[in-house]
């Protein structure tokens, strides 16, 4: 998977991997706009570092729920200097939701979903740049859509 | 920081390019997972075979992938489990996919039976029969990790070859 740096337009390659106990320690509300020790009661975290970097560049909570074949997404977020207009790279986001998509397909093949409860407001923005589709209240990701997702990215 | 600076602080457009926010629920948790269920049944029936034949594809690819990357041996991941896997997932029968990549059909029971060990001609083969999706390379490291395996756990042999080695380095670098 790529990120793109905004000022060069170039491609930087990317690592997501889970959060560990030390990350927890730099990932402060400061730059990173949440709680995140607290959502990992409730969530497993994964952080995107550019390969062979330390620094966190973007956080994702997932809850996985085995019996419907399906990964949660509670919250992501990305590191300050990658949100709004002057931000560093483009597609943290991104990144950080098809891998939830790989996770999703490599635990639960033909049967894996991807879903969220987004506030309203932004969903009309997850429908159209990630083709999520509608289910009430919540967004989900299955079949084709998960398939165009991970080509996109990944493949 | 809680959401509501988020949302005074950026606009719409880029709060969705660097966060997925979510609300807290306001129907009730059956309600959202009947809503979700439902749409799903419909996704799922809408859903092609073709469809799911890539996903199970990349599944199984995910896992040899994510396998050979943990660099952790596991005695289910051999290399007669992921062919298996494949012509599985596939759907086809033996005989057909034998015939596939000119094999004999005897001769993919025995390489998924563990009977037999590929030679460098069949996980090429296996390579383009699945369109580069599970590369050469790939089949040959579970091989590789299987016998890496087998090698260092093999104390019947060492017990056998000891007398086979004569004049051994007294230098310990363990």
């Amino acid at each position: 998977m790529t990120i793109t740096e905004i000022r060069t337009n170039k491609k930087v390659g990317v690592v997501v991997s889970p959060v560990n106990s030390d990350d927890l320690k730099v990932l402060t509300t400061k730059r990173y706009y949440f709680s995140w020790k607290k959502i990992s009661l409730e969530a497993k975290l994964y952080k995107l570092c550019i390969a062979g970097q330390d620094d966190i560049l973007g956080v994702i909570a997932l809850v996985d729920i085995p019996e419907e074949m399906r990964i949660e997404i509670r919250l992501l977020a990305c590191s300050k200097e990658n949100v709004g207009k002057n931000k560093l790279y483009n597609h943290i986001a991104g990144c950080l939701i098809v891998f939830t998509c790989r996770e999703a397909v490599k635990n639960y093949g033909d049967k894996a979903c991807v879903s969220l409860l987004p506030k309203t407001i932004l969903k009309e923005h997850y429908k159209e740049k990630y083709k999520m589709q509608e289910a009430g209240q919540q967004l989900y990701l299955e079949g084709e859509s998960l398939i165009v997702l991970i080509y996109q990215y990944i493949l | 920081m809680n959401v509501n600076k988020i949302t005074n602080n950026y606009t719409t457009d880029e709060i969705a390019d660097s966060f997925v926010l979510t609300t807290n629920v306001k129907q009730s948790k059956s309600v959202l997972a009947k809503s979700l269920k439902d749409a799903r049944k419909k996704t799922q029936s809408e859903t092609s075979d073709k469809t799911k034949v890539t996903l199970k594809l990349m599944q199984l690819k995910f896992q040899i992938e994510d396998y050979l990357k943990s660099d952790k041996f596991n005695p289910k991941f051999t290399f007669s489990y992921f062919l298996k896997e494949y012509v599985d997932v596939l759907n086809k029968k033996r005989k057909i996919f034998a015939q596939e990549i000119s094999i004999d059909e005897t001769e993919l029971s025995q390489l998924i039976n563990k009977h037999r060990l590929p030679n460098d001609s069949i996980i090429i083969r296996l390579e383009l029969h699945s369109n580069n999706a599970i590369p050469a390379v790939s089949w040959f490291k579970l091989l590789e990790m299987e016998k890496a395996h087998s090698i260092s756990t093999n104390t019947a042999l060492r017990k056998k070859e000891t007398k086979n080695v004569k004049n051994r380095v007294t230098l310990n670098l363990i």
